[in-house]
């Protein structure tokens, strides 16, 4: 359970207690299972500490910039280091309270001392009229700052290093550039941060809210990569890295849905869940592309292009190995979704002709979509972890779509429609009424 | 007390501060041993988001002859000599710093046979925010004129600082403000 359901929890123990619902002991147990962790950082602290930090650097910065022009060369060097002097003896008294500091002065002074570092990276290269590339400025600045997420263990650092590594792969995807200053390096800047190292122990899962940034700075940061992997040399544009990029994506995506968790983890709801939630929404939608067969050309010739990369081969190394962990968790939903991205690999051998057709790919990914919609209900029927409403849409837009795409006459695409709306309606109903079944035989 | 935080934090407080003095150390050391470059340039008026109004700097002459197979997007050397008229010239481009003569370190923004288009590492000279509109109409009417724009660089083992933007011998910084009062 997140914090804000442990403190929910607590409120209503003495309710609880008072009622006879459960004993003092039981009541005790619980409380001390369910302890509310008051030093987790809150998304409100968070944003306040992160609004705080904003405008205290933005407002010294104008101060200090209205009489710019008046100051010598060295007094405006003093000016560029004075906000980080300030910060980070701020931080050094934080960091003296240790473990006892309150959430939000950590947050604070992690955030004031990462934009203090960044304001003077600025300010010298304004002074001394630096040029220089934004990307080469951000990469020192968020380097610069991930220590503070260490010691600090600041989550509004850690959400703006994750969307400064995100940004700074994506803008190094021309090729040319060795592959420290590449979005090749992207993987290893996001291990310098997960999970909070060095020193890290399991105190406590991350939160929500930087599961998703986390969920959504990989998918960009390695889309990033994918893009170089795929690009030509210089001056040359292949015909199909665009085609091959988008399915190292969908691998990548593929990957994400199946990333290891714990049995607790596995547990948790969906929405907690990003990468699964990204993940799959990524590689379905690409699955459902992959039923018209002028999608399904470009899909096959960039598949067979993206083979010729060494990224690619990295990529279902890593995928091969977090498919057998799935396998042993059997997290078979998350498997089914994720074979939508291994499809064209499957058929790339039995293409022959150049180029290749795009029929078969599209019948058997349409078929797939429709194996993976009854995989989601058939499990939970069968009181596995399944998604009966997720696959019960993913039958009907695929219906959808396919009818969309077909000659037949507005008439018979009308009737298809409404029998598969009343469908749909009618599997909700009786899902629901399964459901309130279960629960009352629970109770 | 555990040892690790502190050390981490007094780590990267020293380097908070290492890597803007290293900065300023090589620009001050580029400023007073470098020998003094002319570069006649072209300069609109464009706004950096990050870091406020400047003058974007674009040399007239920005094509070298590549060595071979050299990539795009790489960094390579280029020699500097100066014309007859004064200004500086970009010789040829090497993919190690030349032995002697003074040279900078760019980069190679196109290549294609015996031409390259370089990148100079100078591109912006930052502008007070009250000076900026008054000096997009001076650089308008002047920056066709016969004498031009020019960018005073001080280069240093590969390293250029722009020092000055001058118009007729002249800072073109003095002149706005001389305008301005």
């Amino acid at each position: 359970m997140d914090s804000s359901n442990n403190r929910w929890l607590l409120q209503q123990l003495p309710e609880w207690e008072r009622q006879g619902l459960i004993s003092s002991a039981a009541a005790q147990t619980l409380r001390e299972r369910y302890a509310a962790d008051d030093g987790g950082a809150g998304v409100s602290h968070v944003i306040m500490a992160a609004l705080g930090a904003l405008l205290v650097g933005t407002g010294l910065i104008a101060l200090i910039g209205y009489n710019w022009d008046q100051f010598s060369r060295p007094t405006r060097l003093l000016f560029a280091f004075l906000p980080l002097l300030v910060t980070q003896v701020l931080s050094l008294r934080v960091v003296r309270l240790g473990s006892a500091a309150a959430t939000w002065k950590r947050e604070s002074v992690a955030l004031l001392q990462a934009f203090a570092a960044g304001a003077c990276l600025l300010l010298v290269s304004q002074i001394y009229n630096l040029g220089g590339d934004w990307p080469d400025f951000l990469f020192a600045w968020f380097l610069l700052s991930l220590p503070l997420v260490w010691v600090f263990r600041s989550e509004a650092v850690a959400i703006f290093y994750l969307v400064a590594i995100a940004v700074w792969a994506v803008a190094q995807t021309d090729r040319g550039a060795p592959w420290h200053q590449s979005a090749f390096l992207y993987p290893l800047l996001l291990l310098g941060l997960f999970p909070y190292w060095p020193g890290w122990k399991a105190e406590r899962p991350l939160s929500v809210a930087l599961r998703w940034v986390l969920a959504g700075s990989a998918l960009f940061g390695l889309g990033g990569a994918a893009f170089l992997a795929c690009r030509g040399n210089p001056g040359e544009y292949p015909q199909d890295s665009l085609a091959a990029a988008l399915w190292l994506m969908t691998l990548t995506t593929a990957g994400m849905t199946l990333l290891p968790l714990s049995s607790a983890g596995i547990a948790r709801s969906t929405g907690r869940k990003p990468q699964v939630v990204l993940g799959a929404l990524w590689v379905l939608g690409y699955g459902m592309a992959a039923t018209f067969r002028e999608v399904s050309q470009d899909i096959l010739q960039g598949a067979a292009y993206a083979m010729k990369t060494g990224w690619s081969w990295g990529l279902l190394g890593m995928i091969g190995g977090f498919v057998v962990l799935a396998v042993g968790k059997q997290r078979w939903a998350l498997l089914a979704i994720a074979s939508v991205a291994f499809l064209p690999l499957a058929i790339l051998p039995f293409q022959t002709q150049q180029p290749p057709s795009g029929a078969l790919l599209s019948v058997l990914a349409a078929l797939q979509l429709f194996g993976i919609g009854l995989t989601l209900i058939v499990l939970d029927l069968l009181g596995r972890r399944g998604s009966p409403r997720f696959g019960a849409l993913l039958l009907c837009l695929l219906i959808i779509v396919r009818l969309g795409d077909s000659d037949l006459s507005l008439l018979t695409k009308g009737s298809i429609f409404l029998l598969v709306g009343l469908a749909f309606l009618a599997f909700n109903f009786f899902m629901s009424r399964r459901r309130q079944t279960s629960l009352h035989t629970i109770s | 007390m555990k040892p690790l935080p502190w050390l981490v934090f007094a780590s990267i407080a020293l380097a908070q501060w290492i890597a803007p003095l290293l900065q300023i150390w090589r620009h001050e050391r580029t400023i007073s041993h470098g020998t003094l470059f002319k570069f006649k340039c072209s300069a609109p008026d464009p706004y950096d988001l990050l870091r406020g109004r400047y003058l974007a700097v674009r040399p007239v002459e920005s094509s070298a002859m590549p060595p071979a197979g050299a990539p795009m997007g790489q960094n390579a050397f280029v020699e500097l000599t100066v014309g007859s008229d004064g200004f500086a010239k970009p010789g040829n481009l090497s993919i190690t710093p030349p032995t002697s003569g003074d040279y900078l370190d760019v980069k190679i923004r196109y290549a294609f046979g015996d031409h390259a288009t370089i990148e100079w590492p100078f591109d912006r000279f930052y502008l007070n925010e009250k000076l900026a509109p008054q000096a997009d109409q001076w650089f308008a009417e002047h920056i066709r004129s016969d004498k031009g724009i020019v960018a005073e660089v001080r280069v240093f083992n590969g390293r250029g600082v722009l020092t000055d933007l001058t118009y007729d011998n002249k800072s073109v910084l003095d002149i706005l403000k001389a305008q301005s009062k």
